[in-house]
């Protein structure tokens, strides 16, 4: 069982969660090229390491956070952060 | 608040559990009881930091408070829920100051909650759900969400004088399943069926 640490509830089982994806920089619609929007929309860079990932807490406080986790040994390293406090959605 | 419709409870009698085990209606002096609650009212009201309701409300997040017959649950980060009787419930929403980022949403029609009680109760929720029902981690008072038996659910401790009290409340939806599945997760512990009084 995963436990992945909310900033809000603490640690819970993943299981109260849902696994968002890989956290990246939404380009601007209004300058980017369509590969550019492709890629932000589709391509994943699914590391064997380190990967900074959204996770919502839907059965806690349904809140989005930002964390980082190595892919190989489920460990989660940075203190969780709260997508609010950066000022967007990834 | 506009007019209602009859309340009308989402757990049906006579009581089963959902392994099909027919419930009798336990006495007052039941060990443990699980009683549905539903017809209370639920006033959910979101209010942004910095707002007036924010600081009226001001219970944190986790915790719930007493007042003035209303139960004031510190259910989300920015989320209150406010669980009583209507009159009292109406007067303290009526005096919340709405503006800015504040939305409030009459929720007991829309949510089922029973009210677990009994020195067992946390043994009861400790088999359908993974959070913490430990004294230290959830104390008189404390408000937690999470999934029980696979239901979100949002959980308050009320003890009652004295005696250890849940108040679980869900999706109207899953009510019917919710009270099915408890009954059943407490049968080892003798639980007891109530029905809402108020239906
Ligand atoms: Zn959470």
């Amino acid at each position: 069982m995963l436990i992945v640490p909310c900033p809000n509830c603490g640690p819970r089982n993943s299981a109260d969660l849902r696994y968002v994806g890989e956290s990246r920089p939404r380009p601007d619609p209004n300058s980017t090229s369509t590969e550019e929007w492709r890629a932000y929309l589709y391509e994943r860079a699914n590391p064997a390491g380190m990967l900074r990932e959204t996770w919502y807490c839907r059965s806690g406080c349904r809140r989005f956070f930002t964390l980082e986790r190595d892919t190989v040994t489920n460990e989660f390293t940075n203190p969780p952060t709260p997508v609010a406090k950066l000022g967007k959605r990834p | 608040m506009a007019e209602l419709p009859a309340f009308e409870s989402p757990v049906s009698t006579p009581f089963v559990s959902s392994a099909g085990v027919p419930m009798e209606p336990g006495g007052p002096d039941a060990p443990l009881t699980l009683q549905d609650v539903s017809s209370t009212t639920k006033i959910i009201v979101r209010a942004g930091p910095g707002t007036d309701a924010c600081r009226r409300l001001s219970t944190p997040f986790t915790t719930s408070r007493m007042e003035d017959g209303v139960l004031i649950v510190g259910q989300r980060p920015d989320e209150w829920t406010l669980l009583g009787q209507g009159t009292a419930i109406e007067t303290v929403i009526d005096g919340l100051d709405r503006s800015g980022h504040v939305s409030v949403i009459d929720g007991t029609h829309s949510r089922a909650m029973f009210r677990l009680t009994g020195a067992d109760a946390a043994s009861v929720l400790e088999k359908l759900c993974s959070l913490d029902w430990n004294d230290h981690m959830t104390p008189d008072g404390a408000a937690v969400s999470g999934s029980v038996a696979r239901v979100t659910c949002d959980i308050v401790r009320n003890d009652l004088d004295g005696t250890r009290c849940y108040l679980v409340s869900c999706d109207r939806s899953y009510g019917q399943y919710l009270f099915e599945v408890i009954l059943d997760a407490g049968q080892e512990f003798g639980i007891s069926p109530f029905a809402d009084p108020a239906c």
